[in-house]
């Protein structure tokens, strides 16, 4: 073990990188389909990797959902940003971006009101340090007619 | 196998806390290739701690890409917590060669020059002053890494 010694480190508060934006409810008629904009904000100064980052060893940006009133057909992220960062390129994202999700209700799916469930997986770095992978909770509201 | 940095008395020690998924910790690590090689015999060593929650099976393929030479172990939590928490990565210590850490932690990326002057410093220099923890005197440390 290398526990030398204790060091009160100020080291930078774990905090989040990224943020996901309140969804609006989502209305769907059984045996429909319909989309839902997932919009996640990344804090200035930050970025994270895109769902294909060039490098095998990066993590991606990874939506999922869990099984719930939806069915969760395709997702489909933003086109990312070239980015040459330490002599890299890069493909990340910065600011604000939406996060496309193709659902679709069961045709019994049961009429009335629920939350879709899910994780949004991602690891930021700024130019000079990289975070922790983190995951964020996402959830809105549904429907079904 | 468990590693203690109390088996590196005697050296120069500079523990590198990193991960395979961090860019700037990729940029360090021809640099840390490069010192393991050219100073090693003076009684120095890298100690590559990698804070990958997939363990070896991340490190392994790093490791033989990037031909590192030094000792990469696995970190863990507890680890982590005894060094301030490793929010960030890449994070450095310099330690000395009576096992204390010489100079303040580098926390992110800094210049490969920066590395050198605090690692020739240690070589050259018998006699360090450290900043222990709950250590009155935290404002003396070795005025040689100002080059």
């Amino acid at each position: 073990m290398l526990g030398l010694m204790t060091l009160p480190l100020l080291s930078p508060a774990q905090q989040n990188k990224m943020s996901v934006a309140p969804s609006d409810p989502l209305i769907v008629k059984r045996g429909e389909a319909a989309k839902q904009i997932l919009k996640a904000v990344i804090l200035p100064g930050f970025h994270v990797n895109s769902d294909k980052p060039k490098d095998e060893f990066l993590i991606p940006l990874k939506l999922t959902w869990n099984a719930g009133p939806l069915e969760a057909k395709s997702i489909s992220y933003p086109k990312p940003e070239e980015m040459e960062l330490n002599g890299s390129q890069m493909v990340v994202y910065t600011g604000t971006i939406a996060i496309e999700t193709q659902f679709v209700a069961a045709k019994d799916a049961a009429p009335g009101s629920s939350t879709a469930t899910g994780k949004l997986k991602y690891q930021a770095c700024n130019s000079q340090m990289c975070f922790r992978p983190a995951t964020l909770d996402v959830h809105f509201p549904v429907v079904i007619e | 196998m468990v590693v203690k940095l109390s088996d590196y008395r005697g050296k120069v020690v500079l523990l590198n806390f990193w991960a395979t998924w961090c860019g700037p910790c990729g940029v360090e690590v021809p640099w840390f290739v490069d010192f393991e090689q050219r100073y090693k015999s003076q009684g120095f060593a890298v100690l590559g701690v990698s804070m990958d929650e997939d363990g070896w099976a991340a490190i392994k393929p790093y490791v033989s890409d990037h031909k590192i030479n030094y000792r990469v172990l696995l970190g863990n939590d507890t680890i982590a917590q005894l060094y301030g928490g490793l929010d960030s990565l890449p994070t450095s210590f310099l330690i000395d060669k009576e096992g204390r850490v010489a100079f303040p932690p580098h926390i992110g990326l800094i210049s490969k020059n920066e590395y050198v002057n605090e690692i020739q410093c240690l070589l050259e220099n018998q006699q360090t002053t450290s900043l222990h923890a709950g250590s009155d005197d935290t404002s003396a440390s070795l005025a040689c890494p100002a080059k």
